[in-house]
């Protein structure tokens, strides 16, 4: 064929592959705010050539393919920085909340609460037999216990909201790869038609949201299947095929075909898992662990200094000790009981002093307690034994010890030098042994005049004036005392544990930094993760996204080019006519 | 370069949260007139700020131990200084009684005005500060002093306090006693005082006599505590003066540390504002623009 018919046909090509093009360009415009749309571009082709009276002649034009203008390498990096990003942002969210809790500007906060402690014992030292600075002294304790349990109980709450964000996120995943699962087969199928440029994009804001969640690696088959990996490289996707995870007590499994599970838990690095994994598993654990070992340093310090003295008034009821040895435990040595002080027992002694209903000391002096130390060393059974007596009877109620007086007696404690009193939680002011558990103790509750600010003199009187309890208390706030410091790793069951000598308060000090140092760290490293993540995006989206301004361009060169195809037609339509006409005359 | 729309959009979104993010941490630095208002402001100025007001109320209460410290010693003080008199009185009335040419009834007569004496200082020994007793040690809940009578005449007193005079804290390590064993302070006086009143009333010019050394002994021990007071009280007034100053240049390091410098705020403040809406006014006019409004 060729003559007038050829142009005809040529002018069709033309008047399609324009309307074509037109097609993908309206598509672009449609899509101009579709999140992670990519752009596409009609390739236009000139059609092979075809000899013709001797002459090598064009045939016009036709549309080659559909183009998606995407490139994988930027696509793959930009995945992986928005899961770092996601991993910094959720940290970064975590770390404002703990800055919050330990918020230090505040009067409520444990460091003003802690000074007004100390205060108060300044107060009682001042005035030892007040009965005013006694009440508030008991107040600030109370009030410091109480700040210790309040952060705790945040803390758990953290956790718990954490565990709840995982176990949201493991679901989110697995409907995630679900998709990608399902469009894998349909692309495949579409792309051996043709394109499959819609739903690439869609599978590939699925693996993008995918990422936001985990560090995931992808591979795609010449074929257009699509594999999904964790970052450290356990299958979640293969062909239809997908490998669920599941939340399991706090844990991520990773369920393969078979019944085998994997604990991945500690691989996963990237994303909002990764993020709220390094909260829970590292950075929160390490506050934790050092609020309860601030709150057990005082509880153990302070307690410490108040058995060895006395109240305005003796003990007169019956005294129950604050800790337990444990059931089955009191025949067993105290070193190898539940005690929580177990370890701060040492080979040593006491003074009990009972005073009859005159007020006058029984047998003329102390009884004194010896207390050995480490294997086969003095048990609860053993300590009954050496304090039970007709004036003062000693015996056990679930593991602690418990002291009765006779009618009308009373008894008080001077010189102990093994801490088994504060061990076991005789004479204390505190009870508990972490933030959680600090609280009053009971007997301190009942009557304010217990609080021991002085000591006995050798002679078993409590001068009223005696403020040398209160004294050695106040000085606790200037002596550096022995902590530890908490490191956790993902994967390590145990944190590394760091002894400092410091005072109390410049503990929490550290504790307030290093929780404000790793928010600003945490706010950098998002801020770094933005900027990178914003400049891919730039580069994706400007190799990907729609240009408005380049489609109208675009339409109106289309549209052009389809007018002047139009009127090729009607150009070959009359010279079709002016043929027509000369046959007729 | 080719520029999508969406990157226009992301870049407009993009710089319009860096400043107003700016603009919001400038406004609360002005606000709250803080240069830190969370941990991660400033985590190291943070920790000196605790640091510092965690000594300013130390001071405070150091302050406060003071001021119960001067309480203890004015009370203190004040007695003795009338012991002292007393003490001098009872030294020149003896003195007095000695000479060869007073007579018995004139001594029997002085024998009353020592008992006086005797009962003066007795009283001024129990003097009490807030309810408690400075001369017991830490027995402040017991009169330290009691006086038994034979007939009219005291023949003896007892101290029932004990040995520890009442401290207080002053500082790191630096315990001051402020109350005083009473035993140490009046020592034999009383009984001195009553050997004085038993030679007068025997007319016994030698026993009277040998009485004026024993008091001049008692006067001195007492000028001794009197001086020693002194010097407590200016140990709490060195400490007081420290403090002070302390306090001040503790107070402007935390100042320093975590106040704002308003002046600054407020141009930072004025410079983000304006910073922001220039983002804002030029914002709107790329978004405006688009190649349709020209076909």
């Amino acid at each position: 064929m060729g003559g007038l018919g050829l142009t005809l046909n040529t002018a069709k090509d033309a008047l399609l592959s324009q309307r074509l093009a037109i097609d993908v360009v309206s598509h672009n415009i449609a899509n101009v705010n579709t999140p992670g749309y990519t752009r596409q571009t009609p390739v236009l082709e000139a059609n092979d050539p075809a000899l013709y009276a001797g002459m090598v002649m064009g045939r016009g034009v036709s549309v080659d393919q559909i183009l998606r203008n995407s490139n994988t390498l930027i696509e793959t990096s930009l995945q992986q920085r928005k899961s770092d990003l996601s991993a910094t942002e959720e940290e970064e969210v975590y770390m404002k909340v703990l800055e919050s809790l330990f918020n230090e500007s505040s009067d409520g906060s444990l460091s003003a609460q802690l000074s007004e402690f100390w205060n108060a014992w300044h107060d009682l030292a001042n005035n030892p037999s007040g009965l005013p600075e006694r009440t508030i002294l008991y107040e600030k304790g109370a009030l410091l216990s109480q700040a210790f349990g309040d952060l705790s109980g945040n803390l758990s709450q953290l956790d718990q909201e954490l565990n709840l964000s995982i176990g949201g996120g493991v679901g989110k995943i697995n409907e995630l790869l679900a998709g990608i699962a399902d469009l894998n087969p349909q692309i495949v199928s579409l792309q051996s038609m043709g394109n499959a440029n819609d739903l690439l994009d869609k599978r590939n804001n699925l693996v993008t949201e995918l990422s936001e969640y985990l560090d995931v690696r992808t591979f795609e088959q010449e074929d257009g299947n699509l594999t999904v990996t964790t970052g450290s490289g356990y299958t979640l996707v293969s062909h239809s095929e997908v490998y669920s995870l599941e939340f399991d007590a706090g844990r991520i499994k990773w369920e393969s075909s078979g019944t085998t599970h994997a604990d991945i838990t500690d691989t996963i690095t990237g994303g909002k898992m990764g993020g709220w994994l390094e909260v829970r598993d590292v950075i929160a654990p390490q506050y934790k662990s050092e609020l309860d070992e601030l709150a057990k340093s005082i509880v153990w310090e302070v307690n410490g200094i108040h058995t060895q003295g006395a109240g305005l008034k003796k003990y007169e009821d019956t005294l129950t000790a604050s800790y337990g040895v444990g059931e089955g435990n009191a025949a067993t040595d105290l070193a190898n009981t539940a005690l929580d002080f177990r370890d701060g027992i040492g080979t040593g002694s006491f003074n009990i002093w009972v005073y009859d209903n005159a007020g006058n000391v029984v047998g003329g002096g102390p009884k004194t307690v010896s207390i050995f130390a480490g294997p086969g060393g003095t048990s609860l059974e053993d300590l009954i034994a050496s304090i039970d007596g007709p004036d003062l009877a000693a015996g056990e109620v679930d593991g602690k010890l418990v002291l009765t007086p006779s009618a009308g007696y009373s008894f008080a404690f001077s010189d102990d030098t093994s801490h088994v009193l504060t061990a076991l939680g005789i004479n204390t002011f505190f009870t508990g042994s972490d933030a959680r558990s600090m609280g009053m103790n009971a007997a301190l509750n009942a009557d304010k005049s217990l609080i021991a600010a002085g000591r006995m003199d050798s002679a078993g009187e409590m001068a009223v004036g005696d403020n040398s309890n209160a004294l050695a208390m106040t000085k606790l706030q200037y002596r550096p005392v022995s902590m530890s410091r908490y490191e956790y790793e993902r994967g390590e069951a145990d944190p590394v544990e760091i002894e400092v000598d410091d005072t109390i308060e410049n503990y929490l000090y550290s504790l307030v930094a290093s929780i404000g140092t790793r928010s600003q760290s945490t706010s950098r490293a998002r801020e770094y993760n933005e900027v990178i993540v914003n400049k891919l995006t730039d580069t994706r989206n400007n190799l990907s996204a729609v240009s408005l301004d380049e489609e109208m361009t675009n339409l109106i060169k289309y549209q052009q080019a389809y007018m002047a195809a139009a009127k090729l037609i009607s150009t070959v339509d009359e010279m079709y006519q002016a043929l027509l006409d000369t046959k007729q005359t | 370069m080719r520029i999508a729309n969406q990157s226009i959009y992301d870049g407009i979104t993009a710089r319009l949260i860096t400043t107003s993010d700016a603009l919001q941490k400038a406004n609360e630095i002005v606000s709250s007139g803080k240069r830190i208002n969370h941990l991660s402001d400033d985590p190291v100025g943070l920790v000196q700020v605790l640091g510092l007001r965690s000594a300013l109320s130390n001071m405070s209460q150091i302050q406060r131990n003071i001021g119960t410290g001067r309480t203890w010693l004015n009370g203190g003080e004040t007695a003795l200084e009338s012991v002292k008199e007393l003490i001098s009185d009872a030294k020149v009335l003896g003195l007095q009684m000695a000479n060869g040419t007073v007579s018995a009834a004139e001594r029997e007569g002085a024998a009353e005005q020592v008992n006086g004496i005797l009962e003066q200082i007795v009283s001024l020994a129990n003097t009490q500060v807030n309810g408690q007793y400075v001369f017991s040690g830490t027995k402040t809940d017991v009169k330290p002093f009691e006086i038994s009578y034979t007939a009219e005449d005291p023949t003896g007193v007892d101290y029932l306090g004990n040995g520890n005079p009442f401290t207080i804290e002053i500082g790191k390590d630096m315990d001051v006693p402020v109350g005083h064993d009473g035993e140490a302070v009046f020592g034999d006086v009383f009984q001195n005082l009553i050997d004085l009143r038993d030679a007068l009333k025997n007319n016994d010019v030698d026993g009277i006599s040998r009485s004026i050394p024993k008091l001049d002994v008692d006067f001195g021990r007492v000028i001794n505590t009197v001086s020693e007071i002194g010097a407590r009280e200016v140990r709490l007034d060195v400490k007081e003066k420290i403090i002070a100053d302390l306090n001040l240049s503790y107070e402007e390091r935390k100042s320093e540390l975590e106040d704002a410098d308003m002046l600054e705020a407020i141009s930072e403040l004025r410079a983000t504002e304006t910073a922001y809406e220039a983002a804002l006014s030029s914002s709107a006019q790329v978004m405006r623009m688009s190649l349709l409004d020209y076909l």
